[in-house]
């Protein structure tokens, strides 16, 4: 475990990160990037941009507090070394992410009231699963609950983010990339310390299935409030002059609302199959959201 | 962020924002933590056998270390008591410098022949660094924002300001280079602290009995940490009113005199 432990010190965060993939980076993109026209001037695609964005805030805002929170309960100097690099990477994608939705037209003493207005119920009920578990000052709870599933569902909700913004929104593909990396980081550190501590503590996996099992319940609820109810957030970063972005099986370029969002939960809950295995957890499906 | 980019032009949410920001944090660290792995260059000569009194220095860095945990495990459970986003990021970005600093004096111990330096750190703590930690994080346990912010980046980092200067003026190169890289972060860390605790006790002067209060409760232990490290410093006795009366000056400059 100390060798392992060693890839997460603070000093190869330094070089991989801030020196390494941030370097000439200005909040997480190219300098003199900006959002494309065809979002400004349009108020229900930018108005579709701004939800799509407090979503990824109120995400980022809940894996702060809990990479935070999660330090004076890690057992091990190591552990605790690397969700000090987490927190401060948390804080980064809280800055992006604020920082767009001012790009997007939102004043800055209008923040708080958009996010409050805009953050999606389920997504909140999600964060307070998680944050409990960190309040109780559970460990391996924590880990699993923010590290393999909250990271796990970043990562591919980034991703496909990303894939569908990059040839018309450059700017924000930029700005994610970035997240991108830190999230692979994030989700390697869950499943690489996590692993050993369920085989030692083997009477905990009923509680942490069931933590999966509702942050799970809550993640599905939000992709279906995200696509079914908000048709102008599909079209954010589609253009008709736009080829086809192939992303897991399917072209997100012309793909429906219901496709889409088919799309992205079956390649979460796939990576989640396959972590929950790697640390010796078995996936537990939630029911269908209403 | 431009070269001519000038904060102080402002207005004072938006210079908040800005000085608290990740990318202020990553603009001024990479002034003096590139090409510093574990925060001296690596071509620095260094002979450990040749230190004058090694085991004092040992000593020393075991005790940085414990006010670095203290502060690294404050900072993280602050970061959740912070009644602003840029609060929120700047002290963020302080666990990863807290982190930081544990990091290279824990190294340091290595590069002096300490084979495990968090047994050799639990055994030569100094008993009233211990108890400032102890009493720290109880202020940040009972959800005690400015009395944390008080106790921390007022209170411990200017001790570890006072203490850290002094020491890199007369400590081997390795370990100054070390020190001079974590004194900058601590300069920006009590900048914080000062702004914040200011400007609170500035709109509503009732805080001050309580942060007083506060201060009278850990100026003992701060004062007595002082004189344990100066002790192991060898610092001479005419030499330690002054470096006490610095920190006593910084507290004193918010206005909190006991």
């Amino acid at each position: 475990m100390v060798d392992f432990l060693a890839q997460y010190s603070i000093q190869r965060w330094l070089e991989m990160c801030p020196q390494g993939y941030l370097e000439d980076t200005v909040y997480g993109r190219e300098a003199g990037e900006s959002e494309p026209d065809e979002i400004l001037e349009n108020d229900e695609i930018r108005e579709a941009a701004i939800r799509t964005t407090v979503q990824l805030v109120v995400g980022e805002r809940c894996a702060l507090a809990a990479s935070s929170g999660l330090i004076n309960a890690a057992p091990d100097h190591g552990s605790k070394t690397f969700l000090a690099t987490q927190t401060l990477d948390e804080a980064r994608h809280v800055e992006i992410f604020t920082r767009r939705l001012h790009d997007l037209g939102v004043a800055k003493d209008d923040l708080e009231s958009t996010i409050t207005e805009h953050a999606n119920p389920n997504l909140i009920k999600f964060a307070e699963v998680l944050l409990e578990k960190v309040d109780a000052g559970d460990f391996v709870a924590g880990v699993v609950g923010q590290n393999i599933v909250l990271e796990g569902m970043a990562f591919s909700v980034f991703e496909m983010l990303e894939a569908v913004s990059r040839q018309e929104n450059p700017k924000f593909a930029h700005t994610l990339t970035g997240t991108i990396a830190d999230e692979r980081r994030h989700v390697g550190f869950g499943e690489n310390r996590i692993g050993s501590l369920i085989t030692q503590y083997q009477e905990r996996r009923p509680d942490i299935e069931r933590l999966q099992l509702e942050m799970t319940y809550h993640m599905l609820a939000t992709f279906a409030d995200s696509f079914r109810g908000d048709a102008a957030a599909v079209d954010e970063g589609r253009s008709d002059d736009a080829g086809p972005v192939e992303w897991h099986g399917t072209d997100l370029a012309s793909a429906t609302p219901e496709e889409l969002e088919g799309v992205l939960a079956d390649t979460v809950l796939s990576e989640f199959k396959t972590r929950l295995g790697r640390i010796g957890l078995e996936y537990q499906s939630p029911p269908v959201p209403a | 962020m431009a070269d001519d980019f000038e904060p102080h032009s402002l207005d004072q949410d938006a210079f908040l924002s800005e000085v608290h920001s990740f990318e202020f944090w990553f603009q001024a660290v990479e002034g003096y933590l590139s090409d510093r792995p574990y925060g001296h260059r690596e071509d620095m000569p260094d002979d450990p056998d040749s230190i004058t009194n090694r085991d004092g220095l040992v000593t020393i860095l075991c005790n940085y270390c414990v006010g670095e945990m203290a502060a690294l495990e404050a900072s993280s459970g602050m970061v959740r008591l912070a009644p602003n986003n840029h609060s929120r990021i700047f002290m963020a970005t302080q666990v990863a410098d807290e982190a930081r600093h544990l990091e290279v004096f824990e190294h340091r111990l290595v590069d002096l022949g300490v084979d495990d330096p968090e047994v050799e750190v639990a055994r030569r703590a100094n008993p009233q660094i211990v108890e400032f930690k102890r009493r720290l994080l109880a202020l940040v346990d009972d959800g005690d924002w400015e009395a944390a912010v008080f106790a921390q980046n007022v209170l411990l980092e200017t001790m570890e300001y006072t203490v850290f200067r002094h020491h890199a003026k007369t400590a081997d190169p390795v370990t100054a280079e070390t020190l001079e890289g974590v004194i900058s972060d601590e300069r920006r860390h009590l900048g914080f602290g000062e702004n914040d605790v200011g400007r609170r006790l500035a709109q509503d002067r009732s805080g001050n009995a309580r942060l007083l209060d506060v201060r009278r409760d850990l100026d003992p232990l701060v004062l007595g940490v002082f004189d344990a490290v100066f002790d192991d410093l060898s610092v001479p006795s005419v030499e330690r009113p002054r470096l006490g009366r610095e920190y006593l000056d910084a507290v004193e400059r918010l206005g909190l005199t006991a």
